[in-house]
């Protein structure tokens, strides 16, 4: 179960308004390698995983996913604070207002709403944790984007603390993969012999 | 120390002991949230918090942690150690 902290992971405080902005940064919300996907596809992971090293890391990296969630509809909320119908006629804000008005709600920078396939459990140790690997690169890529497209210091520190999570997060999947690997050989072979072996280790600690 | 804490029956007793305390703080949280005034209320709750802190205190000292912050062995890392929550053996 969770318990919800009330503080941001990290602080986010920008003095002014941005709607255009958000518009993009909301990606990292409700996009195809945002946070809201990111912490449902390890959390869901979570249950087929065999080792409990892997469970540790999906759980924590998961859990900490939620807190991004939060910094990233902060930024949002901040960047969309005290508009002015002036502020938001003819800019590509526009669109999300009319259907959300200033409401924090996950879509992507191109207008597709938040899609549950991008969780990505496929319920096998190899394969989810290559998808990790991939969705951390896919996201930091995303934050690389942002970063590209405003030179609010206010709006670019969050977004360079949260980019570099997403490089200590490949780190740690990566280096949690290459331990077990090296601890057991068989767990890198994605034949299904194998595979049923391994879900009999469940439990087992290595 | 067991690495499968939950199979220990005083482990299980304080985890039953934790939940029901944690479930009657969120039913007090929920109505506090709506009723913050309530002084009968605010009492209940930091009865129940103290309770709870007791138990996990106990919990985290002889079966292994609860949240991240409740690691207590200073020679192990006892976290990822299953069961875990969603294990049959676990409940």
């Amino acid at each position: 179960m969770w318990i919800y902290e009330k503080k941001l992971q990290y602080p986010v405080k920008i003095k002014n308004c941005n709607p255009a902005l958000a518009n993009v940064i909301i990606s990292q919300l409700g996009g195809p390698d945002g946070e809201l996907g990111a912490s449902m596809r390890y959390l869901n992971q979570r249950y087929s995983m065999p080792y409990d090293e892997v469970v540790g890391i999906l759980t924590d990296v998961g859990s900490e996913e939620l807190a991004h969630l939060e910094m990233v509809a902060a930024i949002i909320h901040q960047l969309t604070r005290n508009l002015s119908e002036e502020d938001i006629k003819g800019t590509p804000f526009a669109a999300y207002f009319v259907d959300h008005t200033t409401g924090v709600y996950p879509i992507a920078a191109s207008g597709v709403p938040f899609d549950a396939k991008i969780f990505a459990v496929k319920g096998d140790i190899i394969a989810d944790l290559h998808e990790d690997l991939a969705a951390e690169q896919k996201a930091r890529v995303t934050y690389d984007n942002i970063l590209r497209l405003t030179d609010d210091p206010d709006v670019r520190e969050p977004i360079k603390f949260l980019r570099a999570r997403e490089i200590a997060h490949y780190q740690r999947f990566g280096e949690t993969k290459r331990e077990l690997s090296s601890k057991s050989p068989n767990a890198e072979s994605p034949h299904p012999r194998n595979h049923k072996r391994i879900n009999k280790l469940s439990n087992v600690r290595m | 120390m067991d690495k499968h804490n939950n199979c220990n029956t005083g482990c299980n007793a304080l985890m039953r002991r934790i939940r029901a305390l944690d479930f009657a703080i969120q039913e007090t949280v929920l109505y506090l949230d709506a009723y913050p005034d309530c002084a009968e209320a605010l009492e209940h709750y930091h009865k129940l918090v103290c309770e709870r802190n007791t138990a996990v205190a106990e919990y985290e000292q002889q079966c292994g942690p609860v949240t991240i912050f409740g690691n207590t062995s200073t020679s192990k890392w006892q976290w990822i150690n299953g069961p875990w929550p969603w294990h049959y053996d676990a409940n």
